[in-house]
């Protein structure tokens, strides 16, 4: 694709890929691709919980020490995992910084007027780091657990069914809509010659996103005929399938509680 | 058992899409509903599964009732874009969805949609996402999904639109063993002989201008030039060398016609 929007379209398309469609580490064979997703789900929760919860920053190593672990037993590259954990941590240290300056504490740099403590630095590095493991342990779910079958644990653990099918419907067509822009896009390319312009481009920009709003709308309207024709007007009664655990998710369920139990005694008993 | 009666439907943008229709499926019926693009099959299709409403006349089911949620087990429905259609996380998911919201029993699903994927060639997608699938295999996994549920009428909007052949004859085999009502809205005749034995023909202004035996409609060039349709292959190729109550109208009566007339 070319020009502006192309690109765009392009990149955007690819990180949403990339970061929903893990599925080929979710097929090899590891320890939390073995573990029953209801397990699974549960426990990662409960390690983020935990993490939530002890706002210890020695806490937060020892649940990050585990998260890294566990993402070796699974086979899910530790810098991939990292790579793809670290946006919403960094986006988060941007905006938490001023408390460095904020907090009251003993003074480590001054400069600018602006006097940086120790105690606010060590609240930006202990909230980032809370929020890097936090999202670690949901991308590690993500990369190691199939959507469907994540969707699936969400309505066994009787997650209201609307929510969990809000969720996976959500899922489904953000693909779909940007496969939707991915062939506008294309139709203009293929009818473009030559380099186009900038103000070209966001001209075409423009006239895409208007036509891609309007063809959004009808495919939600079609979609939702297609979920009538099959008795979608009724309450959601899916399926549910059950099956047995093993020693592995007893394993992982009791590490995750473990970890709860200990994040509550860090932080509310003396 | 759908009997629609002077059913018109305009769109909110002031085109109406089909005018006036009387039709009437009856039990067993095995009806193909052809028309040029545009001629309103679509909406038509729309409005018989109780998709759309009416802004005339109405349309009643199984004698029974006018609210198509009403009986919505027994009508199948199948939309024209299987993207419409496969919206679960997996192909086993969507062939499920059906059987799971009007009520039939977990082992009797899981048995059908078996006994579907096995048919349709789906065993090896079944867990995959529907959206990775390709537009044949998204057909063929949007047509196990209606037949899931096993509805006494099947409306289906062009199904065979990006089979293979060998899937396409497979389709018709399941559609011949279907034991209720099968009604194929389709632009092109080529199928019809195989799925139909009436067809109803939709002119441009979205009304009904023809309903008659295969035969009779298929070999009436002059009706289907009028209104934008071509006859079978066999019909062209045959036509003017015999007689009109023995033109092939599909290649296996081509094939015993040349025989015939070989030996």
């Amino acid at each position: 694709m070319t020009g502006v929007v192309g690109r765009s379209v392009e990149s955007i398309t690819g990180a949403l890929r990339r970061a929903f469609a893990a599925e080929r580490i979710a097929a090899t064979d590891g320890f939390l691709q073995r573990r029953d997703p209801r397990i699974t789900v549960c426990s990662i929760a409960g390690l983020a919980l935990a993490v939530m919860l002890a706002r210890s920053l020695a806490a937060t190593l020892v649940v990050g020490g585990v998260t890294v672990a566990l993402a070796r037993a699974s086979g899910v590259p530790v810098r991939r995992l990292l790579a793809r954990s670290a946006v919403v941590p960094i986006a988060s240290a941007v905006v938490v910084l001023p408390q460095a300056v904020l907090l009251p504490g003993d003074p480590l740099v001054r400069g600018f007027g602006l006097v940086v403590t120790d105690a606010g630095v060590a609240y930006v590095v202990a909230f980032t780091l809370r929020v890097g493991a936090g999202v670690a342990l949901l991308s590690l779910i993500v990369m190691t657990t199939s959507f469907s079958a994540v969707v699936a644990a969400l309505r066994e653990l009787r997650v209201p069914v609307a929510l969990a099918w809000v969720v996976a419907i959500t899922y489904r067509y953000l693909f779909l809509l940007f496969d939707e822009l991915q062939r506008l896009v294309l139709a203009r390319n293929s009818r473009t010659a030559g380099r186009s312009t900038l103000r070209g481009g966001w001209r075409d920009a423009r006239r895409i996103a208007g036509t891609f709003l309007l063809r959004t709308l009808d495919r939600g309207e079609r979609v939702g005929r297609g979920m009538r024709a099959r008795g979608g007007a009724r309450p959601p009664s899916p399926y549910v399938r059950s099956e047995p655990l093993d020693g592995g998710d007893y394993a992982l369920a009791g590490l995750a509680g473990l970890a709860v139990v200990g994040s509550v005694v860090i932080r509310w008993l003396p | 058992m759908i009997d629609a009666s002077g059913v018109t439907h305009e769109y909110p943008d002031g085109t109406t899409a089909i005018r006036d229709v009387d039709l009437a499926i009856g039990a067993g019926e095995r009806v193909a509903v052809v028309g040029a693009n545009g001629s309103g099959k679509s909406t038509l299709h729309l409005v018989l599964g109780g998709l759309v409403d009416p802004t005339a006349g109405t349309v009643e089911y199984f004698g029974e009732t006018s609210d198509a949620e009403a009986v919505r087990g027994r009508l199948g429905a199948l939309l024209q874009n299987p993207e419409d259609y496969l919206f679960n996380t997996t192909v086993r998911e969507d062939i499920e969805y059906g059987p799971a919201q009007l009520g039939m029993s977990q082992p009797d699903a899981d048995a059908r949609v078996e006994s579907l994927a096995a048919d349709l060639g789906l065993r090896d997608l079944l867990d995959r996402p529907p959206f990775r699938l390709s537009g044949g295999e998204k057909q063929r996994a949007a047509i196990a999904s209606v037949l899931a549920f096993d509805p006494d009428v099947l409306l289906l909007d062009e199904p065979f639109g990006a089979v293979d052949a060998r899937y396409r004859q497979r389709i018709l085999e399941l559609l011949t063993d279907h034991g209720g009502s099968v009604v194929v809205f389709t632009p092109s005749l080529e199928a019809v002989p195989d799925v139909a034995d009436r067809v109803v023909v939709v002119g441009r202004d979205g009304s009904v201008v023809a309903d008659g035996a295969v035969r009779e409609v298929l070999t009436d060039r002059s009706l289907l030039r009028t209104h934008g349709l071509r006859p079978p292959a066999t019909v062209r190729l045959f036509e003017g060398m015999v007689d009109p109550d023995e033109l092939p109208l599909t290649v296996a009566e081509a094939r015993r016609y040349l025989r015939d007339q070989v030996q």
